[in-house]
């Protein structure tokens, strides 16, 4: 029986290359899909564009996956698939052109997918009734419509696949939505029409549990964190399809655990109602699925669900919000809390001295409830011997200048304020806040082509 | 009746979509599931969190997994670059859910403690 198994080689922009080589080198795989897109990363490389046009990618791919694995994977006909186009796909696809090149690659071919940016589209949309609503808070998109940076569709499987039936060795996407990059290959293997929902939605799922790398192979693991193999060698998982079964596992060799238990913590990971994940190439319904161990580091997964795909694409439009900044002061026992306390007073009263228009401010304790906020354990007994405590003072302000404020003060409190404290890290940075739109667009709004191009 | 934090009979994990944080709860063995169902509901949750979370809390229920999905609206400070949180992506929601206590019968504890 025809078996197609994808390993998951990168859960974000940063993540370690080292599985994903190990992958490519010593597992049985076909096809490798990386991820490299979080909500707020196309904001992030759309303002690295507008400072200099040859960025607005993750030239990480490029260096650090396909420089070290990706010769020996075109050896092995293993085909990759990535979003790390980000806002500039050409630009991804000429650096590894330049790499293939100078690796003697005559005949790679690269695939790519142009469409799911559609700022430039905007406008006309506006203009023919569309109203972009916010489906998070209210609002009226006319406020940001010209603070925008990047506007991008949440695009599906096809393109990809497109590229795959044309012979791509590797294929290059800007926003497809990460399980997209997963579903592709097996639709483009078992030839699943595009109305095939259960097979689609099976598809999305083994996206969906490999598309954040060590997350589904026991790392970020609550369950038995302390009983994971080599952490520090953590392999990334592989799912392996055939016309009727669904198994999740890993590479030989490799660190890292594949149970019932740690892919049931992917499984539900960022989905909202089971039985609708929305996604743009089937709307799947895991609400009465099985996750069943069926050998070491292997799992079944049963019972997953697809229905008919949405009519709107999911739009992700990043925007300027305003300014923040973030300072911090540490202080160590005897007091280390209540002195903190103290800091956080007095440098909030000089602040409203100075008439400081914050339109937001965090004030929390690193070491006490910086993380877990009104359920920390705020009791006299867990805070009287605390050995050191580091203040945080965070400012939101639409007016830079505002937000710079408080900068200054932060450091005097070194001699001016309660005893021993510690300013560390430097001077604070007022730094760019942006922020998301989440909203939708009709799916014929978008002119999606798959393009080769080969070296 | 004891009560005990649902970290002693629950994993799970938090995730983040937007200002909307989702913790998904899973019973570390098949026989404490009852008791999440019980205790561990939109409104006890919502009392544990105050104003932390500002909006709605749904449950979704999945019985074949032995789990629950909690999905929290306004529930981050703004969510990604917008909040001012040191975790702003809701990394650490996982573990503040389970900081939660709840209440089980003698009995559910003699087969928690054993």
């Amino acid at each position: 029986m025809k078996k197609i198994a994808i390993g998951g080689g990168q859960g974000f922009w940063g993540d370690s290359p080292d599985a994903a080589l190990h992958m490519l080198r010593h597992a049985d795989i076909q096809y490798m899909a990386c991820d490299y897109l979080a909500e707020l990363t196309m904001s992030i490389m759309a303002k690295q564009q507008l400072k200099d046009p040859g960025k607005g990618f993750a030239p990480d791919f490029v260096t650090r996956i396909l420089k070290e694995g990706g010769k020996e994977a075109w050896e092995k006909g293993i085909r990759i698939l990535t979003n790390a186009g980000g806002m500039n796909i050409t630009g991804c696809v000429e650096a590894i052109r330049q790499w293939a090149d100078s690796a003697s690659m005559k005949g790679y071919k690269i695939g790519y997918v142009t469409g799911d940016s559609i700022k430039e589209k905007i406008p006309q949309l506006l203009k023919e009734g569309w109203t972009f609503p916010n489906f998070d808070y209210d609002g009226d998109f006319n406020e940001i419509v010209d603070k925008i940076y990047n506007c991008n569709a949440y695009i599906g499987h096809e393109g990809i696949k497109e590229c795959l039936n044309q012979g791509a060795d590797v294929v290059i996407t800007g926003r497809a939505a990460d399980s997209a990059l997963f579903l592709a290959p097996f639709a483009h293997e078992f030839g699943w029409a595009e109305d095939d929902w259960d097979n689609l939605a099976r598809g999305i799922m083994a996206g969906h549990l490999l598309e954040c790398g060590g997350q589904g192979a026991g790392g970020n693991y609550m369950y038995d964190w302390r009983g994971v193999p080599r952490m520090d060698e953590l392999g990334f998982p592989i799912a392996e399809i055939t016309d009727d079964t669904f198994e999740i596992t890993k590479a030989p060799d490799c660190g890292g655990i594949i149970c019932e238990q740690s892919c049931k913590e992917q499984f539900l990971y960022e989905v909202l109602d089971p039985a609708n994940y929305m996604t743009p190439d089937v709307n799947v319904d895991i609400s009465q699925a099985t996750i069943t161990q069926v050998g070491p580091d292997r799992v079944r997964i049963g019972n997953v669900r697809g229905k008919q795909k949405p009519d709107k694409l999911k739009l992700c439009v990043g925007y300027h919000k305003g300014w923040k900044t973030v300072s911090m002061l540490s202080f160590a026992w005897p007091d280390a809390y209540e002195k903190a306390q103290y800091c956080a007073d007095v440098i909030m009263k000089k602040m409203a001295r100075r008439g400081m228009k914050a339109d937001d401010i965090h004030i929390s304790y690193i070491g006490v409830n910086s993380l877990h906020l009104n359920v920390a354990d705020m009791s006299e007994e867990s805070l009287k011997n605390l050995n050191e405590c580091v203040l945080r003072i965070a400012v939101f302000s639409e007016d830079k200048s505002e937000c710079a404020k408080i900068i200054p003060e932060i450091s005097p409190m070194q001699l001016n304020g309660p005893p021993g404290a510690s300013f560390f890290g430097g001077r604070a940075h007022v730094q760019e806040v942006m922020a998301l739109w989440p909203t939708y667009v009709p799916r014929d709004a978008l002119d999606i082509q798959a393009h080769i191009l080969e070296v | 009746m004891a009560e005990i934090y649902l970290n002693d009979i629950a994993h799970g994990r938090s995730g983040d979509k937007g200002d909307t944080s989702n913790v998904c709860v899973y019973a570390r063995k098949p026989e404490y599931y009852k008791i999440i169902e019980r205790e561990v509901t939109p409104k006890t949750l919502h009392a544990h969190f105050g104003d932390m979370v500002k909006g709605e809390i749904v449950r979704y229920d999945v019985p074949s997994l032995g789990g629950f999905n909690f999905v929290m609206k306004h529930a981050l400070g703004g969510g990604a670059t917008m909040s001012l949180r040191l975790d702003s992506l809701g990394k650490s929601m996982g573990s503040a859910v389970m900081r939660m206590k709840i209440h089980v019968t003698d009995e559910e504890m003699s087969g928690i403690i054993a």
